[in-house]
């Protein structure tokens, strides 16, 4: 007797329905991995999404207002929206809450997988010394500076002069640039500190403030972790974002291009264990700058998928938000440290309907004429917008993000050149013409550059 | 995924109150907290420098400071009984700072512990009224929640010219030996370091403990050598007749000999580690401790030091639950009432506290009655609360701001007497662990019904606004004049001088309620545990709620999926 024929290997049984508490090409992504899974994505969309193209044929549930705090930072009405639609979990993406411990304890309290860390370890890292702490305690390099907070003016000095000047006081609650002083001098410790103080105090309602040596210039290193829930822990290499305006990344690439080779080994081996040992679950980002002298000193943990993630997929062959979405559903990790190869180089692009020319103001329009580059298999292109797309005043004015591949860097920022030199947007100014220019320049191709300074673009 | 569905509760403090009004109180209780702080370090100084440099000439460390080397580092001990015989003089104008001895929650080794550490900066140690008493109530605390008891013993016996109030009675210094055999004999370890004297009574207490530690200074004996015929002559010490030579070697009442103090609590501690670890992780079911989305410090602007004024009870549970998430179980009736499951480093209480301000009034839907007070179906509610808390093993809290009971002829016809009945009954027979904050008023039969220290919490805090008495001034001296006054409590009289002479006696009467309503009244003779700063409250109750959840197989701990709430919440909200 004949066997019956098997069906074919289907995606292993997962959530059915999982609600995307996000916008846009956030959303999208998404809900490409959803796809993959056989999931049912639920777009969560505010009255000024309700008509995007991204979400047609889709199923969508209105949150709310065009504005962020009444529908995308809604966490109650994101919660009651994931229930009353069916679904069993939520993702939140990259920005509004991905990064709330409130909102990943209320998904839990109510019946839905928060597709990221537990809440407990988010608050971790999303408290400063606490954190930083940790990851001493795991291993990894710290800028120099106060062993936690300070505990008087006397002991800012003392701290200040043992670590080197300049420093910076900064306050534990702080945020945004505020409760933050510099001083540059011994002499101006004191004045910093109670400056800071009592901004602090002000801005936060608490006036604990810490102390680290400011390291102006240097670059942005980060590394990829993905973590499941019974110990095992792997990163997907580094990214090097150095190309920013204003502490808002516009080119990340890996490999880093300046990073030693022994550098990058302690590294990616000590952010993994960190990661491990503070129980992190999902995939997550550890930041640090790497110094004049070459090291890598931790500066904090994003607890989220982050927009340029997409570098790390290029270069693994690996789908993060996949992997994502099996280790919330408690699937072991699918691979050891040792089956993943990186390989080449790849360079992301972010391109914003903003004006370079002009202080990069954002520009809300129409997309009159949109036209991507087509069949290079390395240029990848994520994006929400088609042609005809009206880009709402309320959110960031990401367009797309493309992203490209080489065996070099040479070979990938070439490949860049050429994707975007095909890549037609007209209605509203983008910042393409700022990325070739970048991409052209000596200083980009020669690494002569830090996070203050982008690299052949002087505006 | 068991269902307890908690949602944001709260505000931002900017959306609450006005700065200048949180400056405000702010201010004035930073000033009593401030107070707090200073009384606090002069019970911490003992008898002073010259007592703690006779202890450390000796080689010995002071009791403070072998509970710090006890203790996990980074952590402190959390003190209850601090202020017993606060300001109280014995004999010849002696005072017992902390009645001569330190009990204390710590944490060893991952484990919450009950410390009791005789203060031998203070008449060496010895025991002086209401120190048995003190020692006791941490052993019932002990006991209650199943920590591991550790003594540090440095204790030269009764301070004899007091021994009419500490040997006798009921709680004499004997009970503390019956309740270290009850300890034993409910299965909680008990450890002993005896680093010095160890006389009389003394030497009782380590004698029970599972194991028992001395140093080389240590002896342990029924009396002295000053009581020995003969022993002069024979130039016999205490030591030589019961230090760890005889001990540990010929009468085996004590396990180990350890040369030092250090030694010795480095011992304790291995000691503990061998333990049970903890349970609390197990029961925060994947969940960890997550401070409050709005800050715990900013209790002490937003709960008004007067009595008098209202204020938003949610936002006092918005700063202090985890994440400022809470369940509030049966909203819809006896509104004066708050009852509800949060989060508390990471493990579930349940909460009652009192609403302020007006609330409805479901009799007349068209008035509205001040909060902070009990009608029927606020007492109804908690009562039900309590009980299934009780019947789920949650811990519960309460947090008392309360004037009493209603009054009138509707609350009798209406039976408050019963309905408050059954509230203590079930008070009285719960099996839970509770816990009662004094955070304000703390009234008359209000005190009683929301689990004051009559009912047997297990740790009653007191704050530093905590107002605790039968009833306020005005109202007992309105009581004691009721002759002479009118239906609005207007004086009556004859003459101006008759007038002047009642409106003085009613001052008088409001001015001895009003000192007697001090905290550090209560916290001095034992009717209350600790008096804490609103900014540590968080930290008590975490460290409580942890300690309630520490040890396994005692107590019910329902999973959160068969708690009786989720009846009463659906029965309350009506059956669909």
């Amino acid at each position: 007797m004949k066997d019956s024929p098997r069906p074919a290997r289907r995606p292993p049984p997962l959530f059915r329905r999982l609600f995307i508490a996000n916008r846009g090409e956030v959303a999208v992504r998404i809900a490409r991995g959803c796809d993959a899974l056989g999931i049912t994505p639920v777009f969560a969309v505010s009255t000024a999404d309700r008509d995007a193209a991204y979400t047609q044929d889709r199923q969508t549930v209105c949150i709310g207002p065009g504005r962020p705090s009444q529908s995308y930072l809604d966490a109650k009405a994101l919660v009651q929206a994931a229930v009353q639609t069916g679904c069993t979990a939520v993702h939140p993406g990259w920005g509004f809450l991905s990064e709330s411990p409130v909102f990943a304890a209320l998904c839990e309290a109510h019946g839905l997988t928060f597709i990221g860390p537990p809440a407990h370890v988010m608050h971790l890292m999303g408290k400063k010394t606490p954190a930083k702490q940790a990851m001493r305690r795991a291993g990894l390099q710290l800028i120099p500076g106060s062993d936690g907070i300070l505990q008087d003016a006397a002991d800012a000095q003392r701290v200040a002069d043992a670590v080197g000047y300049p420093v910076l006081l900064k306050a534990e609650s702080g945020g945004g640039g505020r409760g933050m002083r510099i001083a540059r001098a011994p002499d101006e410790v004191a004045a910093a500190y109670a400056d800071a103080q009592a901004e602090a105090r002000a801005a936060f309602g608490d006036p604990r403030v810490y102390l680290e040596r400011l390291i102006e210039g240097g670059r942005h290193v980060e590394i990829q972790i993905l973590a499941d829930r019974y110990g095992n822990a792997v990163h997907l290499g580094e990214r090097d974002c150095t190309v920013q305006r204003n502490h808002q990344k516009l080119i990340e690439e890996s490999p880093s291009p300046v990073l030693s080779e022994a550098e990058r080994a302690r590294a990616l081996a000590g952010a993994t264990a960190a990661a491990a040992s503070i129980g992190y679950v999902g995939a997550g980002t550890m930041e640090f700058l790497l110094d004049q002298d070459g090291v890598l000193r931790f500066m904090e943990m994003n607890t989220r998928l982050q927009v340029e993630h997409c570098v790390s997929e290029v270069r693994s062959g690996r789908d993060l938000v996949i992997e994502q979405i099996l280790v919330a559903a408690g699937h072991p990790l699918r691979f050891r440290q040792e089956e993943i190869t990186l390989t080449g180089h790849a360079i992301e692009c972010r391109i914003n309907a903003e004006d370079p020319s002009d202080r990069f103001r954002p520009a809300p329009g129409t997309l009159t004429r949109w036209a991507l580059p087509a069949g290079d298999p390395d240029v990848r292109v994520d994006t929400h917008v088609t042609e005809g797309y009206v880009i709402p005043p309320y959110y960031d004015s990401l367009l797309c993000k493309v992203i490209a591949r080489g065996d070099d860097r040479d070979a990938a920022a070439d490949r860049m050149i050429r994707a975007l030199s095909e890549l037609h947007c007209e209605g509203v100014p983008t910042t393409i013409p700022m990325h070739l220019q970048i991409l052209r320049s000596r200083a980009f191709r020669e690494h002569r550059y830090d996070t203050r300074k982008i690299p052949g673009w002087s505006a | 995924m068991a269902h307890v569905p908690l949602v944001p509760l709260g505000a931002a403090r900017e959306q609450i109150t006005d700065e200048r009004t949180f400056s405000d109180h702010r201010e004035a209780l930073g000033e009593r907290e401030h107070q707090l702080r200073q009384r606090r370090a002069e019970v911490h100084a003992g008898w002073g420098d010259k007592y703690v440099a006779r202890v450390h000439q000796k080689g010995k460390l002071t009791a403070r400071e072998r509970v710090a080397r006890l203790i996990d580092p980074g952590t402190r001990p959390l003190e209850v009984g601090t202020f017993v015989n606060d300001g109280v003089i014995f004999g010849d104008n002696l005072r017992s700072p902390g009645a001569g001895v330190i009990t204390a929650f710590c944490r060893v080794e991952g484990r919450w512990c009950m410390v009791i550490a005789n203060d031998n900066t203070v008449a060496s140690g010895s025991w002086w009224p209401r120190t048995p008493e003190k020692i006791e109530r941490a052993q019932t605390m002990a006991l209650r929640l199943r920590l591991p008891t550790i003594y540090l013993v440095d204790c030269s016996g009764l301070f004899l010219p007091e021994q009419s109030r500490t040997f006798p009675g009921a709680t004499g210094a004997g009970h503390i030996f019956k309740k270290n055999a009850l300890l034993s004999a409910a299965g909680v370890p008990q450890l002993a370091g005896v680093f010095g004297d160890c006389i009389a009574g003394g030497g009782y207490m380590p004698i029970i403990s599972d194991r028992v530690y001395m140093t080389e200074q240590a002896y342990m004996v029924i009396a002295g050598a000053a009581l020995i015929k003969g022993a002069k002559s024979l130039k016999m010490t205490s030591l030589d007749i019961g230090g760890p030579e005889v001990h540990v070697h010929q009468s085996r009442c004590a396990d180990v000999r350890v040369p030092n103090d250090e030694v010795l609590l480095r011992s304790l501690r291995a000691e503990v580690a061998r333990m049970p670890s903890s349970a609390a992780d197990y029961y925060r079911g994947g969940a960890g401790s997550i401070d409050p989305l709005y800050p715990t410090h900013e209790l002490c602007g937003l709960l008004p030091p007067d009595h008098r004024e209202a204020y938003d009870a949610n936002q006092i549970l918005a700063r202090l639950c985890d994440q400022s998430l809470f369940w509030e179980v049966m909203p819809e009736v006896g509104e004066e009432m708050i009852c509800g499951i949060g989060r508390i480093g990471g493990l579930f209480a349940g909460i009652i506290l009192n609403r302020q301000g007006l609330v409805g009034d479901p009799e007349h839907p068209d008035r509205r009655r001040p909060g902070s007070i009990l009608y029927r179906a606020g007492i109804a509610k908690i009562a039900e609360f309590s009980r299934c808390c009780d019947a789920d093993g949650i811990p519960i809290l309460w947090l008392q701001d309360i004037s009493g009971f209603d009054i009138g002829a509707e609350a009798e016809r209406q039976g408050l007497l019963g309905y408050g009945s059954s509230l203590i009954y079930t008070n009285s027979t719960n099996q839970v662990p509770m816990f009662t904050v004094l955070l304000r008023k703390a009234a008359g039969a209000g005190y009683y019904a929301m689990s004051g220290l009559p009912y047997d919490p297990v740790v009653q805090l007191s704050t530093t606004i905590a107002r605790l008495s039968v009833m306020e001034g005005r109202t007992l001296a309105i009581a004691t004049y009721n002759t002479k006054l009118d239906d609005d409590f207007e004086i009556v009289a004859a003459t101006p001088e008759e007038r002047q002479a009642i409106a003085q006696g009613m001052k008088a009467v409001e001015r001895r309620i009003e000192q007697d309503m001090d905290p550090y009244v209560a916290a001095r003779q034992m009717d209350t545990d600790e008096i804490i700063e609103l900014g540590e409250l968080r930290e008590y109750l975490a460290a409580l709620v942890e300690m309630s959840y520490q040890g396994v197989g005692y107590r019910r701990i329902k999973n959160p999926r068969i708690w009786s709430l989720h009846d009463i919440a659906v029965l309350t909200r009506g059956v669909r």
